[in-house]
């Protein structure tokens, strides 16, 4: 607001009171001359109720006048205007210091001698006029942060509640997970997701946004939906980091990104795959305290577009017993009272001086703690530990969901195939897997037919088109030279294909979905297979490595070989849901 | 002043230093060195000598100078760091996209 | 003792331009505010309330001092310390002198307004 263009164009209203007639009526000739509106009274009682009135923006007072002299109708203006500043000044001839003193003791600003001076009059109204409108400016303003601030506490509040319920869920309450996360208070960003995996397994993600407050949190909605998305529609680690350092790209402006690390891990075949993009080192510990460090080898995520982004992970065999332990750096960065920080030091001087029965998650809460010398104020830590454990010790995956009421589709059939270099590039289970769960009856038995498409898919791919030798798999050295082979093989893929076609239909008892998987593959004796024939004990080297024929053996209905043994037909059968004590397992 | 700026190579190189702790504070006075630049400028140096602390929204800062400076084509220098700022930028990879020494 | 005019020509010149067609009001106001004053001041004398009489001389002293008449305004000031001082002794001379005075403010006026 302009003030001095607010001086000379808005008028004033402006109460006087003087008991005199004739000096009553030189000042309000005088303010209507400058252009106020004036109100006037003969005495101190009608001031204050006329005050009360009209709320005049100026008072001018005189300090002697019967029934209620200025000086106490000066204090009762001056509770009745309250915070807005009304200035108030003083009409006297008095000369003595003394009474001068009481006019300012009642709430008076300041005076103004008989014999009236038009240009005094004028100079001091321009002046409290000014610092009325100031003030005004001041308590307007003063009033509009506070409400504002109150709402942006508002809206963090709730922020906070939504974050929480996305940033620290899925199955984080297993029993291979320990972790902690920072509490309600802080709201630093960081994410802590876990989900099963339909095939078994587990994929882990842990995220530090940049940044601090709402703006680092918003990054944690869209993730946790990519992330438990594709995670419960069989998609691995690899294409889940993908999605998200996309979406993060285009979401995030360029300068925020996301600190992470994925851990894949698979309790069959007894490895972890981990990737980490800018979080501090991982560590996978094994019983013995033996510890090793799975460094940040990636640029955070949300930087490179898509055709730049490396998805590779590592792998690290990693039996029962074996312990994965993952930080944000709010771990490292905790301090004591003396501003040390916790560091690299704090974390491998701990893992050097863990004993055999310790449990590292324990032991590096207990250490920071020590370290910080305070518990719960300014906790910053994320800090999660998986551990391996053996497969037929997992609890199978909880019927997810009851048979559904509404009929879905009864009678159908699909096929898809892929062929050459898509067969590197892209899987096909995930679709295959969403088109069987439209079968209300199959829904609850996501994760076996999951199982059985994945065998079928990864078996003629692997050993029928590429021809890969299974029993390369099973050692140590093989796995590495296996993955390598096989990506070599891949990108010798012309004329190759893929074939998998699904039936399903209803019986009296619920249904039958037959799969067939055909691939161009040389196929194999399947009359001579030893597992196929007697199915006992796993056969060395060639196709179908016993344990996934076995495999599927048990989840099958049946199991049927054609052609050169390239065209496999597998039969499911799922019953209408009975009751809790005729189900088995 | 916690950021210097000055031209060496005839113009063609931006030399930017910062003292004491690179982080959120040092936003503004960062942008303000090289946006509204001379378009002769070729080439960047953020010179780390007298700086004690990285924080991850430098590391932001890293990258808003990479994109204005062309993103995948912006040649851009980060040099004499001490250790504990090397070892920042290293557990994020910052070595990828850009030239550290 | 300096004596003041009985008028002040510059004061009553500004009050005319300020007043302009009120000008006249403005001396009707005075004249018969000021006949009230001094009869107050009379009653207060004879009710002995030396509190009222100074009060009373106070604001009456004001108003001349704006109006310009600023011997008359002296000799309130002088009724208004008697009050004060309680020397209601020298009120009835103070009166005096105040009608006295009074007498040639209404005649200067009436001559300016003849004008």
């Amino acid at each position: 607001m302009d003030d001095s263009a607010a001086e000379h164009s808005s008028p004033l209203r402006i109460l006087i009171a003087d008991d005199s007639d004739s000096d009553r009526l030189i000042l309000k000739t005088l303010l209507k001359r400058l252009g106020h509106e004036v109100l006037d009274v003969a005495n101190g009682l009608d001031a204050v109720s006329l005050f009360q009135r009209e709320a005049p923006d100026l008072v001018l007072l005189d300090a002697l006048m019967p029934i209620m002299d200025g000086m106490e109708a000066a204090r009762q203006i001056k509770v009745l205007a309250g915070e807005r500043l009304v200035p108030l000044i003083f009409l006297t001839s008095l000369s003595e210091a003394g009474a001068l003193a009481r006019c300012l003791e009642a709430g008076g600003d300041d005076f103004l001698g008989k014999p009236y001076n038009r240009i005094i009059i004028e100079a001091k109204i321009k002046a409290f006029n000014r610092m009325r409108l100031m003030h005004q400016t001041l308590s307007d303003q003063r009033d509009l942060i506070r409400e504002r601030n109150r709402q942006l506490t508002e809206e963090q509040e709730i922020a906070k509640r939504v974050f929480d319920n996305v940033a620290h869920s899925g199955c984080l309450d297993a029993a291979s997970i320990r972790y902690h996360a920072s509490p309600q208070s802080i709201f630093n960003g960081d994410v802590l997701f876990a989900s099963p995996r339909p095939a078994g397994g587990m994929l882990i993600f842990m995220g530090d946004f940049t940044g601090h407050g709402l703006p680092a949190a918003i990054g944690a909605m869209p993730v946790a939906e990519i992330f438990y998305g594709m995670t419960n529609k069989g998609f691995n680690g690899e294409d889940v980091l993908r999605e998200i350092n996309q979406k993060l790209k285009r979401i995030l402006p360029t300068g925020m990104f996301c600190c992470g690390a994925m851990i894949e891990a698979d309790f069959k075949l007894n490895q972890i795959q981990i990737w980490n993009g800018g979080l501090p080192d991982g560590w996978l510990i094994r019983p013995s305290g033996e510890h090793l460090a799975l460094p940040s080898r990636h640029l955070p995520l949300g930087i490179l577009s898509p055709d730049q982004f490396n998805a590779d992970f590592e792998r690290v065999g990693a039996a029962p017993g074996d312990r994965v332990l993952m930080m944000t750096d709010g771990f490292l960065e905790s301090a004591d009272s003396e501003g040390n920080v916790f560091g690299e030091q704090g974390v491998t001087g701990t893992l050097d001086q863990l004993e055999a029965h310790d449990h590292p998650f324990d032991a590096m809460m207990a250490a920071v703690h020590r370290f910080t010398g305070n518990f719960e104020d300014g906790d910053d830590l994320t800090l999660c530990c998986l551990e391996m454990m053996d497969e037929a010790g997992l609890a199978p995956l909880p019927d997810r969901a009851s048979p559904s009421a509404l009929a879905g589709p009864a009678e159908w059939r699909c096929t898809y195939e892929i062929r050459e270099r898509t067969l590197g590039e892209f899987s096909p289970l995930p679709l295959l897997l969403h088109i069987c769960m439209e079968v209300p009856g199959l829904r609850r038995k996501s994760g076996e037919i999951y199982t059985l498409l994945a065998e079928l898919y990864n078996n003629a791919l692997e050993h029928g088109v590429l021809e890969l030798p299974s029993d390369w798999k099973h050692s140590p050295e093989g796995f590495g030279r296996y993955y390598a082979e096989r990506n070599r093989r891949l990108a010798n893929v012309e004329g190759h294909y893929i074939r998998i076609t699904l039936h399903h239909s209803l019986k009296p008892d619920g249904g039958r979905l037959r799969v067939v998987c055909e691939d161009s593959g040389q196929g194999f004796d399947f009359r001579n297979h030893p597992s196929v024939a007697s199915g006992i004990s796993p056969p060395k080297g060639g196709r179908y490595a016993g344990r996934g024929l076995l495999l599927l053996k048990r989840l099958a209905e049946t199991i049927r070989f054609h052609e050169q043994g390239n065209h496999v037909e597998i039969v499911y059968d799922w019953q209408f849901a009975r009751t809790a004590e005729d189900r088995d397992d | 002043m916690p950021i210097q700026t000055r031209r060496d190579d005839d113009g063609q190189t931006l030399v930017i230093s910062i003292e004491g702790r690179f982080d959120f504070s040092t936003h503004q006075a960062f942008r303000d060195a090289y946006e509204h630049g001379d378009p002769a400028v070729r080439n960047y140096i953020v010179d780390l000598s007298d700086t004690t602390y990285l924080d991850s929204s430098a590391l932001g800062m890293l990258l808003l100078l990479r994109d204005y400076a062309g993103g995948d084509s912006a040649r851009i220098v980060i040099e004499n760091c001490n250790n504990d700022v090397r070892r920042i930028l290293s557990i994020s990879n910052f070595e990828q996209l850009f030239n550290i020494r | 003792m300096t004596d003041k005019p009985h008028l002040d020509e510059e004061a009553l010149a500004e009050l005319r331009d300020v007043m302009e067609d009120e000008f006249e009001v403005l001396i009707q106001t005075y004249l018969a505010d000021s006949r009230d004053r001094i009869r107050a001041l009379r009653e207060a004398l004879e009710a002995e309330d030396s509190d009222a009489f100074a009060k009373t001389a106070h604001s009456f002293k004001g108003s001349c001092i704006n109006i310009g008449a600023p011997r008359l305004g002296e000799i309130c000031l002088k009724a208004e310390m008697a009050g004060k001082e309680s020397r209601l002794g020298d009120a009835p001379d103070l009166l005096n002198d105040i009608d006295q005075e009074f007498a040639q403010v209404i005649h200067g006026l009436d001559g300016l307004m003849a004008r």
